[in-house]
């Protein structure tokens, strides 16, 4: 008697620790219709990418074909006048500003001074 | 009081060779009437060697247009920090501007030059326009450039 009760115990337990995760896997979440419809429709969205259409042809050609300068008179990429374009890199900061760079020609004094006539 | 004299005469030798040790030193640049718009000028210093050491001043502030100062931008790769609280605005045909820097005593009569390129918006560009070795006796000798630069002079 005492065998049968521990072998019942045994399965039981077997049973349990095997099939309930079994079964809680095969179980649907909650909402499957909700998320495949919303799948669908975000698909459709990425199928659907908004396209930017630019008429700045003119600035393109100017850049591939090497002109060095600005011209001012166009509507040329106004945007870099405070930044650089290349690279990202920025413009330097106005004497005044910061320090001079220590490369060791400048000394500890006095910040530069310019004047314009 | 002898422990504050020590103190005195220690702190006195340390502050006298740092005020030596540099000098202001104004720089004054003409342009000629070229006929065109401001020109971006560089003004760097190389060793004996001809090696670049560092910069001066810049005038001019939009780094886009640094590569046009070709020398300068060949040996610092176009690096704005080398420029930073050195750069000012670009300088007008006929105008004169003049720096005054305060510069390490060592920079003169050690085989150094001070050399200056420019450029012009849809003009050639001028790298190398003046090249001056630094001498205490070339300060106040104005030199003439190539091409924008009508006269460049140090004096101290």
């Amino acid at each position: 008697m005492k065998k049968t009760l521990a072998l019942l115990i045994a399965s039981t337990a077997l049973t349990t620790a095997i099939g309930v995760p079994a079964w809680s896997a095969m179980r649907a979440p909650d909402g499957t219709i909700a998320q495949t419809v919303a799948a669908v429709l975000d698909d459709a969205h990425e199928a659907l990418p908004l396209i930017f259409v630019s008429d700045d042809d003119d600035d393109e050609r100017e850049h591939r074909s090497g002109a060095r300068h600005d011209d001012d008179d166009d509507d040329d990429h106004d945007d870099c006048d405070d930044d650089d374009c290349k690279g990202n890199a920025r413009n330097p900061a106005p004497a005044g500003t910061v320090a001079p760079p220590q490369n060791g020609l400048f000394g500890n004094g006095a910040l530069p001074q310019v004047q314009m006539k | 009081m002898k422990s504050l004299l020590a103190t005195l005469a220690l702190t006195t030798a340390l502050t006298l060779p740092g005020l030596a040790m540099a000098r202001p030193v104004s720089m004054t640049t003409t342009l000629n009437n070229y006929g065109g718009d401001g020109a971006y000028l560089a003004l760097y210093v190389t060793d004996a060697s001809g090696a670049y050491v560092g910069s001066l001043w810049m005038a001019g502030g939009k780094s886009k247009y640094y590569e046009h100062l070709t020398d300068w931008y060949r040996a610092t790769g176009g690096d704005t920090a080398q420029v930073n609280g050195i750069t000012g605005a670009s300088v007008g045909a006929g105008r004169t501007f003049e720096i005054t820097l305060d510069l390490a005593d060592a920079l003169f009569d050690a085989g150094y030059t001070l050399h200056i390129d420019a450029a012009v918006e849809d003009m050639r560009d001028s790298p190398n326009e003046v090249a001056i070795p630094l001498t205490t006796s070339g300060a106040g000798t104005p030199v003439n450039g190539r091409r924008y630069v009508a006269q460049f002079a140090y004096d101290m």
